[in-house]
């Protein structure tokens, strides 16, 4: 009351003076606040950029990057953070296969790394165990625009942002223009159905093109969900519950690759991530889906094929053209002692200066998951660069038209769609097709189903 | 009387501690204490716990409700299309590896046992599959399948007993479950050789001299004397190499992860990929021991053959 009646009778307190001048010296110091605060960010009107703490310990999970320089760099610039702010910094990389194992045990014993890159729909599936990061993504929000929305799917978990997006990994199709026009096709296949007459015409060359239809975490989802997408199939309904696989659209598209590798395309159901990569490297393939990475190690480190290597975007289907590509995105731990500084480095990595130095040493393999890295420079910089920008628009996620859930999470997990192509594909493409989407239902219903 | 004076001098405490020191049964249990608190610890604590995870809908980091045998009659309805393909997979490899280990095993120890060059060095060199890390000789193994590179294929293909480009090891699922078995032999022979071999070498020598005095051949001096010597050890071996084939992991996981469709699943990759990256650990641990009640019953006649009398 005493308290009050000062205030009355001065209309100024020595608090409110503080709170005042304290706002003051932060909108200077930081406009990006009151930008955020604004009707046109997008963020919410409370945004406050958290602060490192001088002496504080980070750990950060993520993978190995094909691009080993690109580590390098993501390594450099944590550390020079680190230094700026007093913060040491540890930036921990293990092979994508290890990843997830690494995640869960983490997450199963509430200790481990400060921050762990989530890829695909982990944050559906270890929600609990990220912090709540909407604050941080509406200051990127407010800094680099509209997130993409493959990255906005991963991450948002019931409406809350359980990671921050990091970046997109662009699957497109690398080839060898020699063996193309040796074979006769002049430009990459626009279409699955010229992808299928290319793939017979290039079995002439006894070089042909290639993809796995295996248990590859990577490369076995980016080529057959696009495929099922194509021509109008989907594993579930968009309302996440109706398995919907046992459709003709499902049929069409195992039709189509059955007609493919009857006509020369070559599938291999032991093949690894890495597999189509080393085939292609030592002049076993004529053409393989991939991240740039196949690619970008011709340019930077063997120089055998690089004048004879190109890359395109996915084929369309009769439904339009989908692509589906490595997603990953950051997620800060709840057992992290300095969550904000965790959350202070993410946002420094992400600042546009910072992220496309990143994106420019890892020569095109990744692409930014904002509107305002969009148009990366490093596409400009090699015209052959290109595919992998376009692919990044079309791509969806493994589920889709139903969001991501931990259900959609344990569908892709599974290898339900790449086992049910692969097995309708063994024999060479003489596999029963009516047991394949039998079998790819029964286990769709048995997650989707399950309560 | 000075006697008298040094007993009354001794402390209670010292004297209660001198007499749990001179009865057996305390002490055996004081030092048996310190085992079973570390067995406690790390194995019944963690086999407790996995059976109270498999009764509940737990996820990753969030334990969930009891929900009785829900996980257990989810796999045994085979409601996921994959499980009674895991259980066939997993006893086919677990029995075909068992017998060939064996066999080889017993083959290899017998060589070993005779006086042959170098027989310091050759026992030493049997042990490699079992030195190198199991993931690094899996990974060698991979690469020797693959299709591109094999060199198995290219031998094969060479030697002309295979036409170009040979057979694709890891992408049918005939010769997966193949690779996969071989894989594991190699591993586990040098386990039931060097077992075996211990097991020879305390057969008393003087046996075999009176069995070759009474005119026995060498096949009857295997199966009259090596062998029924041998059985407490050849029992355990089985025993352990039974146990921890059927939850093999490493290899499998390496080599096909269950592929092609899920042709080469086992149990324990199964309970993987429903447990770890599938997040419901709940189900994963049902998976992972729903075959524990006949495992318990082959432990247990295992053991009853073991205590049997001679």
């Amino acid at each position: 009351m005493t308290h009050r009646k000062k205030r009355a009778k001065s209309g100024w307190s020595r608090r409110d003076f503080l709170r005042t001048a304290g706002v003051a010296a932060a909108a200077i110091a930081f406009p990006e606040i009151i930008i955020s605060c604004g009707p046109q960010s997008g963020g919410t009107p409370t945004a406050a950029i958290p602060k490192p703490r001088k002496g504080a310990s980070i750990r950060l999970l993520q993978w190995t990057s094909f691009v080993k320089p690109a580590d390098a760099e993501f390594k450099r610039q944590a550390a020079e953070w680190g230094t700026a702010n007093g913060v040491t910094v540890a930036i921990e990389t293990v092979t994508g296969d290890q990843l997830q194992p690494k995640t869960a045990a983490a997450v199963e014993a509430n200790s481990g790394p400060d921050i762990i890159q989530m890829q695909y729909g982990w944050p559906q599936l270890y929600a609990d165990a990220c912090l709540d990061v909407t604050n941080e993504v509406n200051i990127l929000i407010s800094k680099l625009g509209k997130p993409d929305p493959v990255n906005e799917a991963f991450c948002k978990v019931n409406g809350t942002w359980r990671a921050i997006p990091y970046t997109v990994v662009p699957n497109a199709w690398t080839y060898r223009t020699d063996y193309f026009q040796q074979a006769g096709v002049t430009s990459f296949p626009k279409t699955w159905d010229e992808l299928a007459a290319a793939a017979a015409k290039l079995k002439t060359t006894g070089k042909p093109m290639s993809q796995t239809d295996g248990h590859a975490y990577g490369d076995s989802l980016t080529m057959w969900n696009p495929v099922l997408w194509g021509f109008g199939g989907k594993e579930v309904n968009a309302d996440g519950k109706t398995v919907a696989i046992n459709s003709k659209e499902t049929r069409d598209a195992i039709r189509w690759a059955q007609g493919a590798v009857k006509a020369g395309l070559v599938v291999h159901p032991e093949w690894l991530d890495p597999d189509n990569n080393q085939a292609y490297h030592a002049d076993r393939i004529s053409g393989t889906l991939n991240g740039a990475s196949i690619y970008i190690r011709e340019k930077i480190e063997f120089h055998k094929y690089t004048d004879v290597t190109n890359n395109a975007p996915m084929p369309s289907g009769p439904k339009g053209t989908f692509a589906m590509n490595l997603i990953f995105n950051h997620a800060v731990m709840k057992w992290s002692p300095d969550a904000d500084t965790a959350k202070a480095m993410l946002l420094a990595l992400m600042e546009k200066d910072q992220y496309q130095k990143w994106t420019m040493i890892a020569s095109g393999y990744n692409a930014g998951p904002f509107e305002a890295l969009h148009g990366d420079p490093v596409f400009k910089t090699d015209p052959k660069l290109t595919a992998f920008e376009d692919v990044v628009a079309p791509g969806k996620w493994p589920g889709w038209p139903a969001m991501p859930s931990k259900k959609t999470a344990q569908a892709q997990t599974q290898y339900i769609v790449a086992d049910m192509f692969a097995k309708a594909l063994a024999n060479g493409g003489t596999g029963d097709m009516e047991a394949a989407i039998k079998g790819a239902e029964t286990s769709l219903k048995a997650i989707f189903e399950r309560p | 009387m000075g006697t008298a004076t040094r007993t009354d001098a001794v402390p209670v405490w010292r004297r209660r501690r001198a007499r749990i020191y001179d009865r057996e049964a305390p002490l055996g249990y004081l030092l048996l204490a310190p085992t079973l608190v570390v067995l406690g610890i790390f194995l019944l604590y963690p086999f407790l716990f996995g059976i109270w995870l498999s009764i509940t809908d737990s996820e990753l980091g969030k334990l969930g409700e009891f929900i009785g045998l829900g996980n257990y009659r989810f796999e045994w309805r085979n409601t996921d299309g994959v499980f009674y393909t895991a259980v066939v997979n997993t006893f086919l490899y677990t029995g075909v590896t068992t017998v060939f280990k064996l066999g080889l095993g017993l083959v290899m120890a017998l060589l070993l046992n005779q006086v042959i060059p170098f027989r310091r060095f050759v026992r030493a060199a049997l042990l490699l599959p079992y030195i190198i890390p199991t993931v690094l000789s899996y990974e060698a193994w991979r690469w020797m399948f693959d299709p591109t590179f094999s060199v198995v294929n290219w031998l094969l293909v060479h030697t002309h007993l295979a036409a170009y480009p040979g057979p694709n090891w890891l992408g049918v699922p005939a010769n997966a479950m193949a690779a996969l078995m071989i894989v594991n032999i190699w591993r586990g022979t040098p386990f039931y050789a060097i077992s075996f071999l211990a097991g020879m070498q305390v057969i008393p020598v003087d046996l075999y001299e009176a069995a070759r005095v009474d005119g026995a051949t060498r096949w009857q001096q295997l199966t009259n004397i090596t062998l029924p010597m041998l059985r407490p050890v050849l029992l355990v071996v089985l025993l352990l190499s039974t146990i921890l084939t059927f939850a093999d992991f490493q290899g499998p996981f390496v080599l096909t992860n269950g592929a092609p469709y899920n042709s080469t699943q086992l149990l324990s990759i199964w309970a993987y990929q429903w447990g770890i990256p599938g997040g419901a650990i709940g189900l994963g641990a049902a998976i992972s021991l729903v075959l524990f009640p006949l495992l318990t019953i082959v432990v247990a006649g295992v053991l009853f053959l073991l205590r049997r009398p001679e």
